[in-house]
């Protein structure tokens, strides 16, 4: 009769622990480490604040939204984008301005992807940043419906946020039309081909039509934040004169909503287009019949 | 019921299973990824393809992605005198216009090399006060 038992052969034990030990325990280690190391748990359903992340490129390019960085496919995907346009110069004391991905003239579908070779690095946008609060203010602007359960939680703006938009749009408008007024004054210093009554005629349509430009800024304000006709005209007529004489030279620049920010531009230009004909019409002198040789 | 005796070995290795799973996956996550290091200083230089530099905690991970913690950079600002050289100052990153929070996640692919600042190096004193 043999003594050998092999449910006591300790090499036989081993080989049954070791066996359970890889099929039960180190194969889901295995699993769940690589999961979580591709996908991006803060990216599943969540009920916490949103998360809107920032892409940035090697040329010093940002495009801001809600990242997807799962998977091992090399790409990541940026949903609701937003990016920087250079603004340097402008009225908004900003030097740069906020974009909403899929307005432009290729007018590309949600849903960027990047491929992760060629981005520097990725940051989260802090939640009460300028570039966040202009976000949350266009989705209000475009009618973009706040949802509580979802993959990244979107954020609309309040009513305070939007207001305080508004009013540095506002304020953003009258510093255009202060420095137009101001380069009017500085051509009429100078020595002008024109008579003074003319220069002034000139000037005073010039002023006139930069008028009408603050008041169809103005117009167009109300439209976007969503005012009716009537609440429009009575906001631009009681918001219109307050403009006036104010530079607003001192307050600290505000990163508009993409909407905002593209009607303070149109204003801009506007003004440009019409400074730039007023000062055709004061330099160049009046062009005087030439005298027709006598017959 | 009967079944659930007959199984209930089975059922124990799926629960020891799935709770080993899950532990995996949060601790890997609670631990950010983050391949511990021993030995290092405190504060690196990390260099990228496109000639920035980035100092401050850096982390390598799991992952595609390097971790740089309480980051900071160069930053060249030019005075009114056009003709002056422009001085270079150090930033602490989190005061742009979209207040990133202090971690930042690099792709290795981007990193050319890192290399630990020294205690005595002068941008590692810097960040050193300022972080108190």
């Amino acid at each position: 009769m043999s003594l050998y038992d092999p449910e006591r052969d300790r090499v036989r034990i081993a080989g049954r622990w070791l066996r359970w030990s890889l099929v039960w325990f180190a194969v889901p280690a295995l699993l769940g480490v690589f999961i979580s190391a591709n996908v991006d748990l803060r990216s599943l359903p969540v009920f916490g604040p949103e998360r809107i992340s920032a892409v940035l490129f090697p040329d010093g390019q940002a495009y801001f939204g809600h990242l997807d960085d799962s998977g091992e496919s090399g790409t990541l995907v940026l949903r609701d984008v937003y990016y920087f346009k250079n603004s340097q110069g402008g009225v908004t004391g900003v030097p740069v301005g906020l974009v909403r991905r899929g307005t432009e003239a290729h007018e590309p579908a949600d849903g960027m992807r990047i491929n992760r070779d060629r981005i520097l690095a990725v940051e989260r946008v802090g939640g009460g940043s300028a570039v966040a609060q202009a976000i949350e203010v266009e989705r209000q602007l475009i009618h973009a419906s706040p949802t509580n359960v979802s993959l990244n939680r979107t954020t609309v703006a309040g009513p305070a946020a939007l207001t305080a938009q508004r009013i540095a749009a506002e304020h953003d408008i009258a510093r255009a039309w202060t420095a137009a007024v101001e380069q009017l004054r500085k051509l009429n210093d100078l020595v002008l081909p024109v008579s003074k009554a003319e220069a002034q005629a000139i000037t005073e349509k010039a002023l006139g039509d930069l008028r009408t430009v603050r008041r169809n800024a103005l117009a167009a304000l109300a439209s976007q934040v969503g005012m009716s006709a009537a609440d429009a005209d009575a906001y631009v007529r009681a918001t219109d004169p307050l403009l006036e004489g104010q530079s607003f030279a001192n307050e600290p620049g505000v990163l508009l909503a993409p909407d905002l920010d593209a009607i303070v531009t149109r204003a801009t230009q506007l003004y440009a287009q019409v400074g730039d004909a007023a000062a055709k019409q004061l330099t160049q002198p009046k062009a005087t019949p030439t005298p027709s040789p006598r017959p | 019921m009967r079944w659930v005796i007959e199984n209930r070995r089975r059922i124990r290795n799926l629960g020891i299973s799935l709770l080993v799973f899950v532990a995996a996956l949060f601790v890997t996550q609670w631990w950010d990824l983050t391949i511990p290091s021993v030995g290092r200083a405190q504060y690196q230089a990390v260099f990228l393809a496109n000639g920035q530099t980035y100092f401050g905690r850096y982390y390598d991970r799991i992952g595609a992605y390097a971790k740089i913690e309480d980051v900071y950079y160069l930053q060249e600002v030019n005075g009114t005198d056009p003709d002056a050289a422009s001085a270079t100052r150090i930033v602490r990153r989190g005061f742009e216009l979209h207040e990133p929070v202090a971690r930042m996640l690099i792709p290795k692919s981007t990193i050319l090399f890192v290399e630990d600042l020294t205690d005595s190096s002068p941008i590692a004193q810097f960040m050193q006060r300022d972080s108190r």
